[in-house]
């Protein structure tokens, strides 16, 4: 990709992603209504580039149980205490989300709720 | 009852003093569990939106108030939720109460420049006769009109109505029910008389001293200290005194110093300083003698936000070296013989006042009760913590005596339930006020006022 020299070639680079990008977590998507402009992403703390990146499907699976209704509202409290909550007021959550959510416990992508951009959460 | 008991020893005061004066050992404890483990609050953490409170408390109460609905409009009630309503099928929906209120103090409506109003005074009560209500699911709300009570009801109930949707978009109600009384407790009260006094609003660190002097006899009567020996055989059967609420005066909380320069305030003293001092050496008399549970209240120093935490002891240091003091939170909650005592210092019952048509501080503590929420106005009117987890304000099991304190007046009443709930409402009064304290009878469930007064110089009677 050769663009023409800028100034923000001196800032630090970010890791770029490819076009196959999953959509879901970026704070952009929210502006941009098409998801394919969208290249870096924005989140401040640049993920330890020892950890293999979650699966594309299984951001994608996580934020569907962020916007299901059934188990109340997703903003304000992490993935996990929404899933143990739905449990015990017996909406019956799926399972498989707990595991995902326990095996990439130390990711702030799959930990957190859905943040929005501007939201506090 | 007690007094009964105590008037005909009155002429052993007159008697010369015996050589060896008797003694009255106060009844053991036979046993005390705290359960207001739901109130204590650990870390707490304010990012949250009040969102998640309204969830779990319609996930938590849709369960009971279906078996409801069921039993009283026929097994075969349609239960829908408002996205599946069909114009004119009758059928039932469970929901979160919501009353728009034109007088409802709002604080966007007062710092709203373009509307230049002065914030509006604070008011006995903020219905009026165009309020509405609105029925909340999880998704949809629907206003509410028909068979329903608009004045009586306030913001946050769970109920659950019967009837249909009109073609104008209105849910035309017939019939609505609540949670009514949670499942009884099993009993196991004492066999002999066994008394728990309750007082609130002792108001200390007022301007005015005199209810320190009917303070003082309250202690003493306690203590057995006062009254001849009929009294104090009487008051050893006391083995509790809870406090409820409002130990410092509401003068202690005047914000003047606030708003004062610095320089003019460095030598003023907090007003609820003193007034703490003075709680302490009260609260050292009685904790010498008898186990004393002490809930803050609206004026005193913990949070203001329900459920409001212990006061912590060292502000006590005198009576806190004591065990038999016991700092707990409002709302508080726990077994005293057997017998499950479940109450909170008021600001539960005068906010449901301030936005109901209900007048009556006993008629609003039974319709809590029935409505199976101990505060649903909060957090609506009444600050509340985030919960996200579990409404703690729910209410699971039936209390046996369900308080509130600082009530206008003394009230109590005895409730029956269809499933064998048996229920002692008391409304316990405002002792810088009315100097009456209350004391329940622990063997049969009844309670009695006992009121403490000096004559003063400007004594009516």
């Amino acid at each position: 990709m050769e663009q023409p020299r800028r100034i923000t070639d001196s800032f630090p680079r970010r890791r770029r992603r490819g076009p196959g990008r999953p959509p879901g977590r970026l704070k952009k998507d929210k502006k941009d209504k098409d998801k394919a402009q969208v290249k870096v992403k924005e989140r401040d703390c640049p993920r330890a580039p020892s950890q293999p990146p979650p699966d594309p499907a299984l951001l994608e699976m996580l934020r569907r149980f962020d916007l299901s209704w059934e188990y109340g509202p997703c903003t304000g409290i992490t993935r996990l205490q929404r899933w143990e909550r739905a449990q015990e007021l017996g909406l019956s959550p799926p399972g498989p989300i707990r595991d995902a959510l326990l095996e990439h416990r130390d990711n702030p992508d799959v930990t957190y709720r859905w943040v929005w951009e501007g939201m506090g959460g | 009852m007690f007094s009964e008991q105590a008037a005909p020893t009155a002429q052993g005061l007159l008697a010369p003093p015996s050589v060896e004066p008797p003694t009255f050992p106060r009844v053991p404890v036979l046993g005390y569990s705290d359960c207001s483990q739901p109130f204590q609050l650990g870390e707490r953490s304010f990012s949250r939106q009040y969102a998640h409170i309204y969830a779990v408390r319609l996930a938590g109460m849709r369960p009971g108030l279906e078996r409801r609905a069921r039993s009283r409009w026929g097994s075969d009630v349609a239960l829908r939720k408002l996205s599946e309503l069909q114009a004119g099928e009758k059928c039932c929906v469970v929901g979160t109460l919501f009353k728009a209120m034109q007088l409802q103090p709002s604080i966007l409506q007062e710092i709203s420049e373009e509307h230049n109003l002065v914030p509006q005074p604070p008011l006995p009560k903020y219905i009026q006769p165009s309020d509405e209500l609105i029925l909340e699911d999880e998704l949809q709300r629907i206003k509410l009109e028909g068979a329903i009570d608009v004045q009586r009801l306030v913001t946050g109930t769970i109920l659950a109505v019967y009837g249909a949707e009109q073609d104008d978009g209105r849910f035309l109600v017939e019939d609505h029910c609540f949670a009514d009384l949670p499942p009884p407790l099993p009993w196991n009260g004492p066999s002999s008389d066994r008394f728990v006094l309750l007082a609130s609003g002792l108001g200390l660190g007022s301007v005015s001293g005199e209810a320190l002097l009917s303070t003082q006899l309250l202690v003493d009567v306690v203590t057995g200290q006062l009254g001849a020996e009929g009294e104090q055989s009487c008051a050893a059967q006391i083995t509790r005194v809870i406090l409820a609420g409002n130990l410092l005066s509401q003068n202690t909380q005047s914000r003047d110093t606030i708003n004062k320069a610095k320089y003019l305030t460095k030598k003023t003293q907090a007003a609820s300083v003193e007034a703490v001092k003075m709680l302490d050496e009260i609260l050292l008399q009685l904790c010498t003698s008898v186990p004393v549970d002490v809930m803050p209240g609206e004026f005193d120093p913990t949070n203001y936000t329900l459920p409001q935490q212990p006061l912590h002891r060292c502000m006590l240091p005198l009576a806190s070296a004591y065990a038999t003091l016991r700092l707990v939170t409002n709302p508080y909650q726990a077994n005293l013989d057997g017998v499950r005592f479940l109450g909170t210092s008021g600001q539960n019952i005068s906010d449901i006042f301030k936005y109901s048509s209900m007048d009556d501080y006993l008629e609003i503590l039974e319709w809590t009760l029935l409505a199976g929420h101990i505060s649903p106005t909060a957090p609506d009117t009444l600050g509340c913590y985030p919960f996200y987890k579990s409404d703690p304000f729910i209410l699971t099991e039936c209390p046996h005596v369900y308080f509130c304190g600082n009530a206008p007046h003394f009230q109590s009443k005895l409730l029956q339930g269809k499933e064998g709930q048996r229920v002692l409402l008391v409304t316990v009064p405002d002792f810088s006020a009315t100097q009456t304290a209350c004391l329940v009878n622990l063997r049969d469930l009844t309670c009695q006022p006992i009121t403490f007064s000096g004559f003063g110089a400007d004594s009516e009677d």
